[in-house]
């Protein structure tokens, strides 16, 4: 139980300020950025007619996405947003994936990551929505049934973000945490590798489909 | 045996912790049995469209867990949290 309490921090005192840096999902999220940009490289390295795995891979990844993209969005939108929904999609399956991988946590246990990729698509679907509506249609949308709506819709919308960080931050802490506590009770035998299956592949790689789906329709519901 | 302010405090928050738990996933475990029901008898009627109802049926019970996952944050912040 000691595990799941202690976290490895840096301190940095600045001009009064007493930052805590979380190191584990710093030091995590910079290995899954370099395996990421690593598997870029390797996909497009020596692109033909015949690809070599990666390429393969990234093909599937990108004519997939590039579909659903296509059916939220109309066409030229989705030119502008398809590579931040691919991106995001890989980033976080790998980051829930890595769990799996002995001695490496998933940053995505982690709020903070949750958290900042949530407000990181609230400001692209609202900047999205302003960008295509014009400001004024944009306010207008919230004084929308009656005027006195208004506080409700605000809301409304600042609840999607803590309702699709907290979605993933609590799905995947609350698998890992099953994990090690069904481990210390069969003394790690037999069982933890299928619980990795579950809580770490399927609910890791439904997870980050329905953070990025979740995504893409809070920016084509800005848009409409 | 004596019983201290904060020994009851810890208590009734783990007693909390178990509640918000169990009557939280009420819910979602409805809700979910329900959607995989409707898409057993979708596929049933159209088998063809077997993998698009899938993927809707995972999205679907994935939003619908979220309350689940709250009582689960709540619970775990009455753990760990509340000493």
């Amino acid at each position: 139980m000691e595990d799941l309490t202690k976290v490895w921090t840096w301190t940095l005192d600045v001009a009064g300020f007493h930052l805590v840096f979380n190191a584990t999902t710093i030091v995590m999220t910079l290995i899954i950025m370099g395996l990421l940009i690593a598997f870029g490289w390797l996909a497009t390295r020596r692109t033909g007619l015949i690809p070599n795995p990666f390429q393969i891979v990234a093909e599937l990844f990108v004519d997939s996405f590039w579909n659903l993209t296509k059916d939220a969005l109309d066409e030229d939108m989705a030119k502008t947003y398809f590579p931040m929904i691919c991106s995001l999609f890989m980033f976080l399956l790998l980051c829930n994936w890595i769990g799996i991988v002995p001695h490496m946590e998933e940053p995505t246990k982690d709020l903070n990551t949750p958290l900042g990729l949530g407000i990181m698509g609230f400001f692209i679907a609202h900047y999205a929505g302003i960008k295509t509506k014009g400001f004024g249609a944009y306010i207008k949308e919230y004084f929308e049934p009656i005027f006195f709506m208004m506080p409700l819709n605000v809301i409304g919308e600042l609840a999607k973000v803590i309702s699709i960080s907290f979605r993933l931050y609590g799905n995947i802490m609350g698998g890992s945490i099953i994990i090690l506590v069904v481990s210390h009770l069969v003394y790690g035998l037999i069982i933890p590798p299928f619980l990795y299956g579950f809580f770490g592949v399927f609910v890791g790689t439904v997870q980050a489909f329905v953070f990025t789906m979740l995504t893409l329709v809070y920016i084509s519901v800005q848009v409409k | 045996m004596e019983i201290s302010g904060a020994d009851f405090i810890r208590g009734l928050a783990l007693l909390g912790a178990g509640l918000a738990m169990g009557l939280g996933a009420i819910g979602p475990g409805v809700g979910e049995g329900f959607a995989a029901g409707k898409a057993c008898e979708a596929i049933g009627r159209r088998p063809e469209e077997a993998g698009l109802l899938t993927r809707t049926m995972l999205v679907g019970q994935a939003v619908s867990e979220s309350t689940g996952i709250y009582s689960l944050v709540v619970a775990l912040l009455l753990m760990f949290v509340v000493k």
